[in-house]
């Protein structure tokens, strides 16, 4: 009996033994049901001339990230942040929220326990 | 008002019918107790105001990732609700565990669906799903509402079930209820042939049509909420299936919003019975 399915779906399309931390800007902040997204573009640091890339990581419904913390203007394109998530299990550019560190270095929302 | 009637009566007008229009005006609600009488029975019922949630969620992170202790708690809350079924019934819940098992297997990235419909409101008893819980409690009736698009109409009048003729398997099925003391217990039949309860049961446990609920639900403190269950079903289960649930009161927000909007910007859609993630 499992006891990880999510509201609407189960998580384990992410591969929760694994995180990845994403250094970037934030292309667009998806405030919307059932979950909201952070669509963010990643330079590759070792080659800065090429095109960043855009990772779209997923977190909670508006009114669950609002009681941690979140409003919609928490992060808007162009601000800097770091993200830690759980990958997608299938190599697409995706994964779920783990924390979320913004503009000015501090931590938004409430971060998942086990974040590194 | 007895001035007034013997004002009208005076005009000429029957006492008795006097007496009869300033009733109808004043309680124009055919067939209801008169309004001093609705105040002593509100009176009479528990202040269940405010906004709750499951313990289980308190502490949730931006990503849904539950807290260390809301973990323990699914995992005690899947333990009591293990139902031990009838060996007909055995089959029947190992034979859809086999096929979620095989689906997962056969490509573990893209997860089977192993409830559904997605957005559609949960299925009874809708007391174990995120999101957010309030009752309205009235003489009459006890509401269960959730911001994820659950709403329990539990009729507390002294009516009985509709009879057999006229039930037929519904989300909520039909529930009545009646106090004793503070606690409401609810006696609930008609609900779909399975039980689900959400984060706490996995998926749909095959159930009888002699599915029954009672819930008796009570407030145990200002900041909790407790509804003992006991799902009982001669068909589908060995013996009853008895568990607790606790709902904690919300403190970190104050309003109800509606969380069903699926198709608003549904990113992890269903392809072929299957989640596949758009990630741009």
């Amino acid at each position: 009996m499992g006891t990880s399915a999510l509201a609407h779906h189960s998580r384990s399309m992410f591969d929760q033994t694994k995180q990845t931390t994403l250094v970037g800007s934030v292309k667009e902040f998806q405030w919307t049901n059932p979950h909201c997204w952070i669509q963010v573009l990643v330079p590759d640091p070792s080659n800065p001339g090429a095109e960043p890339v855009e990772w779209g990581v997923e977190m909670g419904a508006p009114v669950e990230l609002m009681r941690k913390g979140w409003k919609p203007g928490s992060l808007n394109p162009g601000d800097k942040v770091t993200i830690v998530i759980n990958p997608l299990r299938d190599g697409q550019h995706g994964g779920l929220v783990l924390s979320v560190t913004g503009p000015e270095g501090k931590i938004i929302g409430r971060p998942a326990e086990t974040a590194k | 008002m007895t001035n007034i009637v013997r004002r009208i009566a005076s005009r000429g007008v029957p006492l008795a019918i006097a007496a009869w229009l300033i009733a109808g005006c004043l309680f124009p609600v055919g067939g209801q107790t008169s309004s001093k009488e609705r105040i002593k029975a509100f009176a009479k019922l528990p202040d269940w105001t405010g906004i709750w949630e499951l313990d289980a969620f308190v502490g949730q992170a931006d990503g849904q990732q539950f807290s260390a202790e809301g973990q323990r708690r699914l995992k005690e809350y899947a333990a009591a609700l293990r139902p031990s079924f009838s060996s007909e019934y055995q089959a029947k819940y190992d034979e859809i565990r086999k096929k979620i098992e095989a689906a997962i297997a056969a490509d573990p990235d893209h997860p089977p669906v192993t409830h559904d419909p997605l957005c559609a409101p949960p299925p009874f008893p809708a007391t174990s799903t995120p999101g957010m819980y309030q009752w309205q409690v009235t003489p009459e009736e006890a509401t269960f509402i959730s911001t994820v698009g659950a709403v329990r109409h539990i009729y507390t009048d002294g009516r009985s079930h509709p009879p057999k003729d006229e039930l037929w398997p519904t989300l909520m099925g039909d529930s009545i209820g009646h106090w004793e003391g503070d606690t409401l217990v609810v006696d609930t039949i008609s609900t779909r042939k399975r039980l689900y309860m959400g984060e706490l049961s996995g998926f749909f446990m095959p159930m009888s049509d002699q599915l029954h609920f009672t819930e008796r639900v009570r407030m145990v403190n200002h900041d909790q909420m407790q509804i003992d269950y006991t799902v009982e079903d001669p068909v589908a289960l060995a013996k009853p299936i008895h568990a607790t649930i606790v709902h904690v009161r919300v403190t970190d927000f104050s309003r109800m919003v509606e969380e069903t909007d699926c198709e608003q910007n549904e990113r992890d859609p269903v392809v072929e019975g299957r989640f596949k993630t758009i990630v741009k």
